[in-house]
């Protein structure tokens, strides 16, 4: 027991040290600007003059501008570090898909790497990153910090992750939602392999909330093409009845579902004003994570 | 409800459903088991996909089977009954008639075997299989029929009377034992009877007059053992004549054997004349086919001794029928004095007219007969050991002290027969022939109206017995005008042969010594009678004329089939015959009828004051003298290679439920006539499923 401890901790240390570099290299190459918020606050930084209204604080009020030209405009500051950003990450069954073939990274290696990544860049620019993983329930939540130690609980909770159980995306959302800080940011990573669940509802319950949420649907290249031959059983990952069938027999059909399945999520998430990022394993994720903060950068309201 | 197939061979064809089964698993994709994220999808995308290829290949499976399995079936010509139909092995108790065709067609070889013995094994086997009390009785089917064994439960009992039978020599008669079997099933005492008819179907035993009208019908089952049969029967013998011929210083047995091919292609076959079991000659004999070749043999005879032989053909499937056996008596002519007692200048008038055409018709003598005519004048001339019968025809008299010559030819064991006529003086017959004639002549009475006839109520006399009914009619139409009356002698026995219609004798003959005397009370030329321009006059004195010679001539010339009765001529000589399986038989009646072995049967004369027991004769008693042979053959009849069809015999036993099994299989033969054809829906069944698998391979 002992021995097998010691190789579990030596497994996630190394795991621990491998998402460090990736994500320290991906971000590190990445980076050629800070992050900017969205948010705006009071900082030393000056934003923008406001027209005074009723409410706002009197302090803020330009009294050079008021002596000039009489009138009262208010100063305004951009708020960029005090970001609280939360990363959601899908642990269920269904997210530990092991290709039986290897040509691609599984799913959750890619994921915990997005994370990794997205953590040691927010933390790079000082913003607060948290952790919560889940399946049907909370399995582990690490709250958001902004101190560059954090990165280590958060790949410490990363290497920790096994996938199992089912997931219950909506309840563990619905779960979420009044403790997470409003105004914060959330990055949910999963496969979205729910069956049943209203996962708008949820989404549109977490943007009334204020939150900024980015969803990275994470999918591996054999849950899109269905590439098998032969006949085969498929058993779930999760608590599915298992099937046999020839994969040749309902390939289409299950692409034009999964298709079908990204498609509408996509279009929930356009719809809510939710930023989402489709990430196939088989691609580099370096370019899929540029690609969206291109994406982000170029919808900053400067 | 019944299927059967007429060409059930193609069902080995249903062999051909492994091989898509085989090619189905020899292609089959191992299972491959996988863990999955998005089982669920998986579900729903199986739910709404048309292509189901697993459950496709299946289908494809079974339509390829159906397609092979139906064609299969379609070949061997499946018909449809609703009869139901039991074979032989009957589960319910049942009383059983065994009919066991034990004729000697079915000696046909089977590969080792012989047909008889294929049944025999059928009906032991069969018996295994029976329920305890089944009670079974067996008819043997060939000439005469005969019930074999009677009911009986005990089923040892019944397989060691099986063993014990044996195929016989005789012809098939299927009429008298299907008769016979109706009988024993009368008495039966299960509810469900049937008979079991084993045979080969051999033409000849079913003929249509032997066959009565069935009153019950029962079940008939019939089992066909003919198929087994490994070769044809190619060939037999079918008759053989005997001649000689005299040279200068010697003499010919001539021997014409008929050999007949039953093959239909000309067959080649070995021809061998046996004498005395030594083969003395072999010939090749080409015979076209269904065709009948005629092969003469000459043998030159270097003693004058009685031969028997055998001519046979090569082996062929029946062996019984390739031998044919012959006796052969070089002095078998009888020799004949005929005494005219009154030449007439013209010979028509005259009795040795009569006599001697009568007795020798042709010039080379067929009649076995060697009459030499002799007037009173020369009698004294004539040695009488030379001759076996004296006729006296319308003799006066004798010459003087003549008389006693004749009494010792006849007590010696001659013959001597008597013709009335006008020459004739009854009182010189009386006084100076007492010691020889029985009766005394009375005197001459004339009937110029209203004729005299023959009698010939029963013709039970040896003379008499080769007259048909016709000749026997014809006989009696004869008129007689003149006949001596005659009167008994006290101390004389005689015995009346044939009687005139005014209830006085015509043929008196009485035994003197060892020899014979037969007086015929009417005249032997035309004087007194029509009798010698009839037809039957020839056969009539030829018969007289042999019967009392007693001779070996008349014993060797029964050369009879199987079956047939041997008869003896005499009474006075205790007899032994000797079958040719080496069994002696004591002959102590006229009629020896155990006559159902082929070949050589000897005669050996005992003398009559032996005193040993002749029922268990092991070996042939002191003083036993070979005094002849004949022979018995088979009745060729049941060679003949003809085969009775089903519908004949439905027909031929109209009523009884008929049943033909196929003893290989113990199944129902297929009927063209019965049931329902099957082959052209089986074969639309295979258009339809070659149009289905079609339909699934262009789908896939």
């Amino acid at each position: 027991m002992e021995n097998s401890a010691q190789k579990l901790d030596a497994q996630i240390l190394s795991r621990i040290s491998t998402l460090k570099m990736n994500a320290m290299n991906l971000v590190e190459g990445l980076l050629t600007g800070q992050h900017r918020s969205r948010h705006k606050g009071s900082s030393v930084e000056f934003a923008e003059y406001k027209d005074y209204s009723p409410g706002d604080e009197i302090r803020h009020i330009d009294w050079k501008v008021a002596g000039k030209t009489d009138k009262y405009h208010v100063k305004q500051f951009e708020q960029s570090t005090n970001l609280k950003c939360t990363v959601l990450l899908d642990a269920s069954g269904s997210m530990g898909y092991q290709p039986p073939l290897n040509e691609h990274p599984p799913k959750m290696e890619c994921a915990r790497n997005l994370v990794a990544a997205l953590s040691y860049l927010l933390l790079k620019q000082f913003d607060a990153v948290g952790l919560t993983l889940f399946n049907e329930q909370v399995i582990e939540h690490i709250p958001p910090r902004s101190k560059a130690s954090h990165f280590q609980h958060i790949l410490h909770g990363l290497a920790n992750i096994s996938p199992q159980g089912t997931t219950r995306i909506t309840d563990v959302l619905g779960g979420l939602s009044e403790r997470l800080p409003r105004r914060s940011m959330l990055i949910l990573v999963s496969d979205f392999f729910v069956q049943n669940q209203d996962l708008r509802k949820s989404l549109k319950l977490l943007c009334s909330r204020g939150l900024e949420v980015v969803l990275f649907h994470v999918l591996h290249p054999d849950e899109i093409h269905l590439p098998f031959e032969g006949d085969m059983i498929f058993e779930s990952l999760e608590e599915d009845p298992a099937i046999g069938l020839d994969p040749q027999d309902v390939r289409d059909e299950y692409q034009n579902a999964i298709q079908h399945h990204i498609n509408s999520l996509k279009k929930d998430c356009h719809g809510l004003g939710v930023d989402y990022v489709f990430l196939d394993t088989s691609e580099p994720l370096d370019q899929a994570l540029s690609y969206y903060l291109l994406k982000r950068k170029s919808l900053i309201k400067l | 409800m019944n299927l059967n197939f007429s060409s059930p061979l193609f069902l080995f064809g249903l062999l051909g459903v492994s091989i898509p089964v085989l090619i189905h698993l020899l292609t089959r994709r191992q299972q491959k088991q996988i863990r999955f994220s998005a089982v669920y999808l998986l579900a729903q995308s199986q739910k709404r996909s048309i292509r189901k290829s697993r459950p496709n290949r299946l289908l494809l499976l079974l339509a390829r089977c159906l397609a092979i399995a139906l064609f299969s079936l379609a070949l061997a010509n499946p018909l449809f009954s609703f009869r139901t139909t039991e074979g032989f092995l009957s589960t319910s108790p049942a009383s059983i008639v065994f009919i066991l065709d034990d004729s000697y067609s079915m000696g046909t070889r089977s590969k080792e075997k012989t047909l008889f013995d294929h049944a025999l094994k059928h009906i032991s086997e069969g018996l295994q299989h029976t329920p305890d009390n089944s009670e079974f009785s067996m008819v043997l089917a060939s000439s005469p029929a005969r019930i074999e064994q009677d009911w009986t439960s005990d089923k040892p009992a019944f397989a060691n009377k099986l063993k014990a039978q044996a195929i016989s020599f005789r012809t098939t008669h299927i009429g008298d034992t299907i008769a016979k079997a109706i009988k024993l099933l009368e008495s039966a005492k299960q509810k469900k009877k049937k008979i079991l008819l084993l045979t080969d179907l051999d033409k000849n035993g079913w003929k249509e007059e032997t066959f009565s009208r069935v009153a019950t019908p029962y079940p008939v089952q019939v089992l066909d053992f003919s198929p087994l049969q490994s070769d044809n029967n190619k060939g037999m013998v079918q008759s053989i004549q005997i001649s000689q011929e005299f040279l200068t210083r010697s003499r010919l047995l001539r021997v014409k054997a008929e050999v007949k091919n039953f093959s239909s292609t000309v067959n080649r076959m070995s021809l061998s004349l046996f004498l005395e079991g030594k083969l003395v000659k072999e010939e090749l004999l080409d015979i076209p086919p269904g065709q009948t070749l005629v092969q003469k043999f000459s043998y030159p005879l270097t003693r004058n001794q009685p031969l028997n032989g055998k001519a046979q053909i090569s082996d062929d499937a029946l062996p019984i029928d390739n031998s044919r056996y012959f006796p052969f008596h070089p002095s078998q002519n009888i020799q004949v004095l005929v005494v005219d007692g009154d030449p007439e200048t013209i010979s028509h008038q005259s009795e040795s007219f009569y006599l001697e055409r009568a007795l020798n018709p042709f010039s080379v003598s067929l009649s076995h007969i060697d009459p030499t005519v002799s007037t009173l004048a020369e009698l004294t001339l004539r040695n009488l050991s030379d001759f076996a019968v004296v006729i006296l025809a319308n003799v006066r008299e004798l010459p003087p002290n003549y008389e006693l010559e004749l009494e010792k030819f006849v007590l010696n064991g001659g013959a001597l027969l008597f013709g009335m006529g006008d020459q004739v003086d009854a009182k010189y017959f009386n006084e100076h022939l007492g010691n020889i004639l029985p009766v005394k002549l009375e005197a001459q009475h004339r009937f110029k109206e209203d004729a005299l006839h023959l009698l010939l109520k029963n013709n039970t006399h040896p003379v008499m017995r080769v007259f048909s009914p016709k000749a026997l009619e014809e006989m009696r139409g004869i008129n007689f005008y003149s006949m001596y009356t005659v009167q008994a002698r006290e101390d004389k026995k005689f015995k009346v042969g044939t009687w005139f219609s005014n209830q006085h004798p015509a043929v008196i003959e009485s035994e003197t010594g060892k020899g014979i005397v037969v007086m015929f009370l009417s005249s032997l030329d035309r004087d007194w009678n029509d009798f010698p321009i009839q037809p039957t006059y020839l056969p009539w004195i030829q018969r007289w004329t042999q019967y009392a010679a007693r001779g070996l001539e008349n014993i060797s010339q029964q050369n009879l089939l199987v079956g047939e009765p041997f008869r003896k001529n005499t009474t006075d000589n205790k007899w032994i015959i000797r079958a040719p399986d080496g069994t002696l038989h004591s002959l102590e009646s006229e009629v020896f009828s155990d006559t159902f072995q082929p070949g050589i049967y000897r005669l050996f004369s005992i003398p009559p004051d032996d005193t040993v027991e002749h029922k268990a004769l092991t070996k042939l008693p002191q003083g036993a003298e070979p005094i002849g042979t004949f022979t018995v053959n088979i009745d060729t009849q049941e060679s003949e290679p003809g085969k009775i069809s089903q519908k004949e015999i439905k027909n031929l036993l109209k009523g009884m439920e008929l049943e033909f099994l196929d003893p290989k299989t113990q199944t129902t033969q297929s009927k063209t006539t019965d049931g329902i054809p099957l082959a052209t829906p089986f074969l639309l069944m295979v258009a339809g499923m070659l149009l289905i698998e079609g339909w699934m391979v262009r789908k896939e």
